[in-house]
């Protein structure tokens, strides 16, 4: 192998975390509240929208990076906000592919909690609101796994963060979009080498969830 | 009180995202100049090789944007680039034509190489002509004794493979997948697969040497090339500016007349790969080049009156 990587490999690394890190954290600000309140509320039509969250899952990256294209796109609704081939557009669509699981998981895991505690604490004269606070912390493990889970999707996918950000070198460059890169050049090794750091950061990221996930923080 | 303990560390995670999120924005002073172009011209590593000197001398940032060809001209389309860098003379004449292009200059041209396993065994080495050679994968492929492997995308390289095709009256579609094996990969991808199943293939020079020297196919060999329906031609393309009035236009300019000049010109024919080949021939016309934006809008207009 003669030549080298010519990029910034720190960089796109932090990139990547900060992609993804924001995504996740959007896609939780939105996920986790929206889980609890599929999960605990009753309400007609509920089987059907868990079905629509389940389902969506399998939500394909590059189907949400085209839908952020179209957006943003100068042709498309938001054109003029001139977000396309940013980070902060590869942040919206892996938000979208974010929010799903987090939802999902969110609603799986209040609806483990057991539902006497509901009702003990509203009977103790608490609040809708401090009720559905108090089940979220019954539920904090499976909350942080359901983060947890969004992280991974967003820090592994490549199709949206390739149709939307570019891999323009020195801007919206990943470790994904990186990988792919060497890897359509036949340089293996070195997507092996990107797909190992990627591997490191990410379980970096999951030691501090980790932590965060064995002291109830709420 | 532990409730406040995560708020803090909520607000402390946000605020260190803003200050990520104004770097960018802070950096982005100087001009930005966006080019698409294709996989195979951005990994050929000519672009990282000639844009320095065009980024010093302008004084901005070239965001290449390396897609399908097909992706390429839809973001010029769609005004999300400032210019083209792409190698599909037919459509983008078409696209000159329908008003999304402002015009096109030739660039350089590399080739188009017939590659297949070492030992050759339908002797494509010995045709004539690149029809020649196609002709015969095409007869021993029917009979089970050949295999050809095809992009099958929208990329240029496919479209130089079926326009080689219709000359011999084919057309892909009908081709039985028994010998013929249409796999919507890029180029790298479709020579490794073309070397798994000793099959022949139509691949860029540069992407085959590339391949080659990473050792990934060392059975698979050049068997033919240098018929001139072989020659890959980039053009340039600059996006039509007053269909998107955000378009850097005077930066694509100053693009075009930089990369036609006779210094650049020269620098894109001494570029060689890492292995020490050459891959690209200079070919922009002498003589074309502007002093003025007001002069090149002119001559623009008049040729997309009087040439298509």
């Amino acid at each position: 192998m003669t030549d080298a990587i010519s990029y910034d490999v720190l960089q796109v690394t932090i990139l990547s975390l900060y992609v993804s890190g924001s995504a996740t954290i959007l896609g939780s600000l939105i996920g986790v509240p929206l889980g609890a309140l599929i999960g605990l509320k009753e309400f007609g039509g509920k089987g059907l929208l868990k079905t629509i969250t389940y389902t969506m899952y399998g939500f394909p990256p590059v189907i949400s990076g085209l839908f952020v294209y179209y957006l943003f796109s100068r042709g498309g609704p938001l054109g003029s906000f001139g977000i396309l081939f940013t980070p902060t557009a590869m942040i919206l669509a892996q938000t979208l592919l974010v929010v799903p699981l987090v939802t999902g998981v969110t609603i799986s895991a209040v609806s483990e909690v057991d539902k006497s505690i509901k009702n003990t604490v509203l009977s103790l004269g608490a609040s809708n609101r401090q009720a559905t606070f108090t089940i979220i912390r019954e539920a904090w493990v499976g909350v942080v796994t359901a983060v947890m889970i969004g992280f991974g999707r967003a820090i592994a996918e490549v199709g949206a963060a390739y149709m939307v950000g570019g891999n323009i070198e020195g801007k919206t460059r990943v470790l994904t979009t990186a990988i792919m890169l060497e890897t359509r050049m036949g340089h293996f090794e070195y997507a092996v080498g990107l797909g190992v750091v990627l591997l490191i950061v990410a379980c970096g990221i999951f030691l501090f969830m980790r932590w965060i996930q064995e002291r109830e923080m709420l | 009180m532990k409730g406040k303990k995560l708020t803090t560390i909520i607000i402390v995670l946000i605020s260190v995202i803003l200050v990520f999120a104004a770097v960018p924005l802070a950096l982005q002073q100087e001009q930005t100049l966006r080019l698409a172009t294709t996989t195979s011209a951005y990994d050929s590593g000519l672009l990282d090789y000639i844009l320095p000197d065009f980024e010093k001398r302008y004084n901005c940032k070239v965001d290449v944007i390396a897609v399908g060809s097909g992706q390429a001209m839809e973001l010029g389309k769609n005004g999300d680039v400032d210019i083209l860098f792409v190698h599909s003379p037919d459509i983008e004449k078409q696209f000159v034509k329908d008003g999304y292009g402002e015009f096109r200059r030739l660039v350089c041209y590399n080739q188009f190489v017939i590659v297949g396993p070492a030992e050759d065994p339908v002797n494509v080495s010995h045709a004539r002509d690149a029809k020649e050679a196609f002709l015969k994968i095409f007869q021993n492929g029917t009979s089970g004794k050949a295999i050809f492997v095809s992009r099958g995308d929208n990329s240029g390289t496919y479209a130089k493979e079926r326009e080689i095709w219709s000359l011999l009256g084919m057309n892909t579609s009908s081709f039985n997948n028994t010998w013929y094996l249409s796999t919507g990969q890029g180029m790298g991808a479709v020579l490794d697969i073309a070397h798994e199943k000793r099959g022949y293939t139509l691949s860029d020079e540069a992407t085959f040497y590339t391949r080659k020297g990473t050792g990934i196919i060392p059975d698979l060999e050049i068997l033919f090339k240098g018929d001139p329906i072989l020659y890959n031609q980039y053009s340039v393309i600059p996006i039509n500016h007053t269909r998107w009035s955000h378009i850097n236009y005077e930066l694509a300019i100053n693009f075009v007349n930089w990369i036609t000049s006779p210094e650049t010109q020269q620098l894109i024919g001494n570029f060689t790969d890492a292995y020490g080949h050459k891959l690209f021939v200079p070919n922009a016309a002498s003589g074309a080049i502007m002093i003025s934006c007001v002069v090149e809008i002119q001559i623009s207009a008049s040729e997309r009156n009087n040439w298509w």
